[in-house]
């Protein structure tokens, strides 16, 4: 293995560092190793970089078939190396990477806490759903069925509003 | 207020006053927001920074009134100033020396502060003395929703509320309780708690010092989690996690004046002594020797001194705080007298 420093020694010494949660690997040579001082510290951009890998989309990468976002124009490419977004609109242009990324950084895909007044009420209510669902399911595991039965008619009314509201 | 009236004045959570202040120093709650009909900050050109900070400068007024927030756009700021911002835990250090159109809004008490153009358009922020958690998060929660009535944040049904970086995405809620550990420290168990928290996914890190050799035992604890987990959830995490902490602290340190009694009168002393004492002390030395003289006075060896007069001395000798008092700019040499000055005066006092 090659030093991932300067590209030309053998790499003789291997880091792994876990941070946040994520692991990150490290392959140097004596010598760059040294002149690192024993610290590696990789930044959360670093990590992140390392994270966002093109997913597998019908056989071509996110990557190839993505384009550019149309209303800030940055490519997958610019959103992997700085791990920034450019605009609010990136989040549905970018959705196949951002995915596996979330789940990992944040073990979850989607949002269970505050929704704007502005936003409809239905979004907030589908929001407060898939949360009572998900307190259904932990406290079932605890065996707390009054609390269950509780959140299962919660559920129930909420359902009924939302199916309501649908032609 | 101007920023001339912060040095007159110290904030809300410098107080000392807060639950569970002898250890936890403060408790921060941040939400981060963005608007929909901008790019983010990342590709926002010159005049769109400029489009944000004045739109959304309006709507702050607007929502909240002069009465609560005062706004600051940088431009009108000296380096001097920003810093000074930064040292009060009003502005992130990347916000005190970022380039472009940017500002802070800033309630008379100092325990809202509402960043523009940081890395989101706005970084809304409650800051209170000691373990807040509920209360700091209702009063961000009430800005946010009166805020919110102003101007139409990005927001998306599956993925919450959007920003920059897709670590803050959701609630955008980033809670961080900064705790003073000397005992942890000093036995040597700190890294035994570090370890547990880092294991239940919250960040752990130094106040002061590099990485793994903090000065000062000062530690903030945040949350890593910003999405599928509702606010409520993430507060309730935290109000478990932190009193254990807090217990864990307390036992060590009557277990270390039990113990080591001698060992631990001396270290607090001289810390005393030293700072009553020395003509020359630099920013480092002060953190360190203040975080004992808390320890002394937590545990009745020198009662006299204030909590107060301790989180005072902790924030108007950084930097910017000493040239802004001497009403000019100092090397850091000249600094260092500047300093040991103002903490023999504010001891003698005593």
């Amino acid at each position: 293995m090659i030093c991932g420093k300067c590209s030309k020694n053998h790499a003789t010494v291997h880091v792994t560092e876990v941070v946040n949660g994520v692991k990150k690997e490290a392959h140097l040579c004596e010598e760059c190793a040294r002149a690192a001082g024993g610290k590696f510290t990789f930044s959360i951009t670093d990590i992140l970089a390392n994270l966002i890998e093109p997913p597998k989309a019908g056989g071509k990468t996110v990557e190839a078939t993505a384009p550019r976002c149309p209303e800030c124009g940055i490519s997958y490419t610019q959103f992997k190396e700085k791990a920034r977004l450019g605009c609010p609109n990136d989040y549905e242009v970018f959705k196949a990477g951002l995915l596996p990324l979330l789940e990992k950084v944040h073990g979850s895909t989607q949002h269970a806490g505050k929704t704007p007044h502005t936003v409809e009420s239905v979004i907030r209510k589908e929001t407060e759903l898939v949360r009572l669902k998900r307190d259904l399911d932990s406290v079932v595991k605890t065996e707390d069925f009054e609390k269950a039965a509780e959140l299962r008619d919660r559920i129930r009314t909420l359902e009924t509003e939302l199916n309501k509201g649908k032609p | 207020m101007t920023i001339d009236d912060l040095i007159q004045q110290s904030g809300e959570w410098l107080k000392g006053t807060g639950p569970d202040s002898d250890v936890v120093i403060s408790s921060r709650i941040r939400l981060a927001r963005n608007l929909s009909r901008f790019p983010f900050m990342t590709m926002a050109t010159p005049e769109v920074r400029g489009e944000i900070q004045a739109f959304v400068r309006r709507r702050l007024e607007e929502a909240l009134g002069a009465r609560r927030v005062q706004y600051f756009p940088f431009a009108k700021l000296s380096p001097i100033d920003r810093q000074l911002l930064f040292e009060r835990h009003l502005v992130s250090r990347e916000h005190a020396n970022g380039e472009g159109e940017r500002g802070v809004a800033i309630s008379p008490d100092e325990t809202v502060s509402i960043m523009v153009n940081e890395e989101d358009h706005l970084r809304l922020q409650v800051l209170r003395s000691g373990l807040q958690l509920e209360q700091s998060y209702q009063q961000i929660d009430q800005i946010d929703t009166d805020l919110e009535q102003h101007l139409t944040y990005a927001y998306h049904s599956r993925f919450g509320y959007l920003t920059c970086c897709p670590t803050n995405v959701g609630t955008g809620l980033r809670i961080s309780v900064m705790l003073h550990l000397p005992a942890a420290v000093l036995t040597k168990q700190i890294e035994k708690v570090l370890g547990t928290l880092a294991r239940l996914n919250y960040t752990v890190r130094g106040l002061y010092g590099e990485g793994t050799s903090p000065i000062g035992d000062l530690f903030q604890i945040s949350n890593q989690v910003t999405l599928g987990k509702s606010e409520r959830d993430i507060i309730t995490e935290l109000k478990n996690v932190i009193p254990k902490v807090i217990e864990f602290e307390r036992v060590w340190r009557h277990k270390l004046a039990d113990d080591e009694p001698r060992k631990v009168e001396d270290r607090v002393w001289r810390a005393y002594g030293l700072l009553k004492h020395a003509r020359v002390i630099s920013s480092e030395e002060t953190i360190e020797q203040l975080s004992y003289l808390r320890l002394g006075v937590y545990l009745g060896i020198i009662p006299q001194v204030p909590m107060t007069i301790l989180n005072d001395l902790f924030i108007f000798t950084q930097p910017s705080h000493l040239q802004k008092i001497q009403g000019k700019v100092l090397e850091a040499v000249d600094r260092d007298v500047v300093r040991a000055e103002f903490i023999r005066k504010r001891l003698a006092a005593l």
